[in-house]
């Protein structure tokens, strides 16, 4: 495969991996307002800061890997990183919050269980 | 090496997720140990993949020297990278939780 894919292709496996956590709770995906609007400004600060960046030849991107596909200011991939790379954050909170609550009542059970059988 | 194009911002946005929290949204998120869990397990894959995409060796992102601090651990990540990396999630955390909570007082509000 070209290598033109790689950058694309990364970004596609952080979404593949991340996502069985949406199983968790009540998910990220399942509440698509609350994300947008979560996601939305940040994303508008983050795009304008990295179009400045580009702009100003911070950083740059080698064509060897990204797809061609450019969005105004940055190529396609850039700006999937600030939606991909905040979702896979937010999968793993939900996620990672889901287990600990899963814990603390399973405790709660045996503890419960304890004290009834004393 | 001036550092302007990419620490200088890099440093003001961690700063600004932080007013942001402690000024504004107050969602208390920072003495959450989810929160803190997660972001150990973000680091864990932050490394991999920008490791692979800042390598030197075969670079997806090319910094210019004179923008960044110079640092770059572990390889070739620039260290500002951990700081643009946790100001993006944390800030959309943020907001994320705020509006759980937004929902929570309503409901209970609601219910009195």
């Amino acid at each position: 495969m070209s290598d033109k894919w790689q950058y694309l292709l990364l970004l596609g496996g952080c979404v593949l991996i991340t996502l069985p956590l949406e199983f968790f709770g009540e998910g990220i995906y399942r509440q698509p307002v609350r994300l947008l609007r979560a996601l939305t400004p940040v994303l508008a600060v983050f795009l304008v800061w990295d179009a400045i960046a580009i702009a100003h030849e911070v950083w740059h991107y080698n064509p060897k890997y990204v797809s061609g596909i450019n969005v105004p200011f940055m190529p396609l991939e850039e700006l999937l990183f600030f939606i991909v790379i905040p979702l896979c954050g937010l999968l793993t909170y939900n996620a990672v919050t889901a287990c600990l609550g899963i814990i603390s009542r399973l405790r709660k059970r045996t503890e419960d269980a304890a004290r009834s059988s004393r | 090496m001036s550092g302007l194009g990419y620490t200088l911002p890099a440093i003001v946005s961690v700063v600004a997720v932080c007013v942001l929290e402690l000024a504004v949204l107050r969602t208390g998120l920072f003495r959450s140990t989810a929160y803190w869990i997660s972001m150990v397990i973000v680091l864990g894959w932050q490394i991999p993949i920008d490791g692979w995409l800042t390598k030197l060796s075969a670079p997806i992102v090319i910094y210019q020297d004179k923008h960044t601090s110079g640092l770059r651990f572990p390889w070739d990540i620039p260290v500002e990278d951990f700081l643009f990396g946790w100001a993006l999630v944390t800030a959309v955390l943020l907001l994320w939780v705020k509006q759980g909570q937004v929902k929570q007082g309503q409901k209970s509000g609601t219910r009195r």
